[in-house]
């Protein structure tokens, strides 16, 4: 399961940004909107002003036309409107606009240009909203007025988009953030405590607060079902370990029997018989056992004998009981221990485990083969204790198949077994916290445990 | 003749026990309750003691603690259905001897029975034991054979050691494996087997009369040829 360490990848942070952008676009089509009507309004409105002075002008007599125009202009010294007189070849005869502007509308109607100012101070044009009427003498009055208040308003409705999208964008998406971290913080509680519940302890419930928002709901709902798979498996448990508890009291008073029999009978055709039940029975009791420790192991009970863990002298032992085995069948057996870091679990649960581990390695290598028992201290400062060996291996697909029980491979089918020793290593494993794995290929498999070591408080 | 009190609550159970301890010489009385149970081990001199686990009146911890702290030191031989090994640490560290987990075989209580009742006899401190021609110095760490060295690696010299501590007795594979190695869970009977076939290889070699055994279905017995 992958961390919740980034904030940005909770759903509510998501959810904040989508509707910070969403806001965000709204405000700009909204403002631009009302930027776009107030710009035609007061277009319209400087529009009927350059006609209404155009006509005007055009009505007055025409040979005083130059002096009303230079008049006009000596007047205009905010610049409120500009005038212009030109001849029939685009002279200036009179006023402050230095040239006819190319934009013009021949037709008569207001349009954008940008005009050229007598004013020397300034040589660039500027932008305005212009008329022109061509005089009947072939003279030509043009009218502009600068769009500096159109452009003004423009300026002014984009700044208020911009402070309204900073005061409301900056602390919501700061609140957001701080908003997120509580739901963020109790999404991770509950994935600490998942953490157990993955590892196969059904007993841990989720945290649940007094507020019982969605999350406290789903955590209730998760709650009640791992209690109803507690309470269904541990009914599927107690019936398998109850029929092979029950079952060993009349096994065992019948491998008496047949046993007594045997001695009776020794060294007779039949006495080899009973022997051979009684070897079968013990073959069954044996799997009851094994599988009564599983569940022994399961029920995670076991803490009790925790004590600082000489995991070499456990692995020498290991390696000492089975070196016999391994040497009648010709087969390598090596043992190699590196310096390991300070552990904590059972020593008996562990001897236990490795003996099962190696008991395996060595049933599956063929005579001549190769055993090694190997522990070293790993990059992340873990005891990594290996066992290889040269067997058929494990396919890559039964790989995590193995550790259930009785499980058996189409290679193991033919040894003897019984498909438990694995799932006991697996649950001795877990027990301690450590980690199990198999790898290896074709020439032999390789268990691996790996033991984190005690954390010195 | 030895005498077992049997403290059992099972009638079945404690019928066998008798039939079992008597037919391997023991005089065997059998009581069903805790109270009672306590009250005739306190009174009467037994040379060992079967006690379940769990009894009406008095639990078998508290009985074997109450022989204790009263410095009775009859051998006690747990018997409980509680198989956990944290179990099996409470009933010895109680005072318990030995522990057997039920259901179990007759031989092998008989076995572990004899093995106890033999632990309180002085020749359990013996620093050289002796079955036939075999030797061993516990203190020199040698063993001989006919009064030749053998070359024993230390487990075997643990495994011979136990054997001949317990010589004409049975033992059973799991007894060799709690004694020797000193854990308690079922290793599988298969390797104990391979280390009982090399100790037999060193110590009975050609010409010589065979001191191992195998006992069919129990198994294994030192014990001087017949």
């Amino acid at each position: 399961m992958r961390p919740l360490t980034d904030a940005w990848r909770s759903a509510t942070s998501r959810l904040i940004l989508i509707y910070g952008a969403l806001f965000a676009i709204w405000c700009v089509v909204l403002l631009g909107v009302v930027q776009w009507e107030a710009s035609r309004y007061l277009s319209r409105v400087v529009d009927q002003m350059l006609v209404a002075r155009i006509h005007y002008l055009e009505g007055t007599d025409a040979r005083n036309l130059p002096d009303t125009v230079a008049t006009a202009s000596a007047v205009d010294v905010q610049g409120f409107m500009r005038v212009g007189l030109f001849d029939a070849h685009g002279r200036r005869v009179a006023g402050n606009i230095a040239r006819v502007p190319d934009e013009l509308s021949e037709d008569g109607t207001v349009t954008s240009v940008k005009a050229m100012l007598v004013d020397a101070s300034r040589d660039t044009p500027m932008r305005a909203r212009g008329i022109t009427r061509e005089l009947p003498d072939g003279r030509r009055l043009v009218v502009i007025k600068d769009s500096t208040t159109i452009d003004g308003l423009g300026a002014i409705i984009r700044r208020g988009l911009l402070w309204g999208l900073s005061l409301t964008l900056i602390p919501g998406v700061l609140g957001g953030v701080l908003i997120a971290r509580g739901p963020a913080r109790r999404i991770r509680a509950i994935q600490q405590a998942m953490e157990p519940i993955r590892e196969g302890d059904l007993s841990v419930r989720l945290p649940v607060s007094r507020g019982g928002d969605e999350v406290d709901l789903l955590a209730a709902t998760v709650n009640t079902t791992l209690g109803e798979i507690e309470r269904l498996l541990g009914e599927v448990k107690g019936v398998s370990d109850n029929i092979a508890h029950d079952l060993r009291t009349p096994l065992t008073r019948m491998r008496t029997r047949l046993y007594r029999l045997q001695q009776q009978f020794a060294e007779t055709p039949e006495g080899d018989q009973l022997e051979a039940c009684v070897a079968e029975i013990d073959t069954v009791l044996g799997r009851f056992r094994a599988l009564l420790r599983v569940s022994e192991l399961e029920d995670r009970q076991r803490s009790a004998c925790f004590e600082e863990l000489d995991i070499g002298a456990v692995l020498r032992n290991v390696h000492d009981f089975y070196a016999p085995l391994a040497e009648d069948r010709g087969q390598a057996f090596e043992i190699r221990l590196d310096k390991l870091p300070p552990l904590r679990g059972d020593p008996q649960l562990m001897f236990e485990a490795f003996a099962n581990l190696v008991g395996n390695a060595i049933k599956f290598t063929p005579d001549g083969g190769a055993v090694r028992l190997v522990a070293t201290t790993d990059a992340a400062g873990d005891a990594r204790i290996d066992i290889a060996d040269t067997g058929p291996g494990i396919p890559e697909g039964e790989r995590e198949a193995v550790f259930r029980r009785f499980y058996r491979g189409d290679e193991t089918r033919t040894k003897p077994g019984c498909g438990l020793g694995l799932a006991i290593v697996s649950a001795i494993v877990r027990l301690h916290g450590y980690s199990l794995s198999v790898g290896g290929d074709e020439k032999g498999a390789v268990f691996s445990v790996t033991c984190p070591p005690v954390v010195s408080s | 003749m030895p005498r077992a009190l049997v403290i059992e609550d099972d009638e079945v159970t404690a019928r066998d026990i008798v039939a079992e301890l008597s037919a391997h010489g023991l005089t065997a009385e059998w009581v069903a309750n805790g109270r009672d149970g306590l009250t005739r081990a306190l009174a009467d001199g037994y040379d060992i003691i079967t006690l379940d686990r769990m009894l009406p009146g008095m639990d078998g911890i508290d009985i074997v603690s109450a022989l204790r702290e009263r410095r009775i030191d009859t051998p006690v031989l747990m018997i409980s259905a509680l198989s956990d090994v944290d179990e099996r640490v409470r009933g010895l560290r109680a005072g318990g001897d030995d522990y057997l987990t039920k259901p179990f075989s007759p031989d092998e209580l008989a076995a572990r029975a004899e093995v106890l009742l033999r632990r309180r006899r002085p020749a359990a401190n013996e620093t050289r034991l002796r079955v036939a021609d075999l030797e061993l110095d516990l203190v020199r760490h040698n063993a001989l054979r006919g009064g030749q060295p053998l070359t024993l690696l230390p487990t075997e010299f643990r495994l011979l050691e136990f054997l001949m501590r317990n010589a004409g007795q049975v033992v059973t594979r799991q007894m060799i494996f709690e004694h020797v190695w000193g854990f308690h869970f079922d290793p599988g009977t298969n390797v104990i087997d391979v280390h009982i076939g090399r100790l037999r290889r060193k110590i009975d070699g050609a010409g010589q009369a065979p001191l191992i055994r195998t006992v069919r279905g129990s198994g294994y017995l030192l014990a001087p040829a017949d």
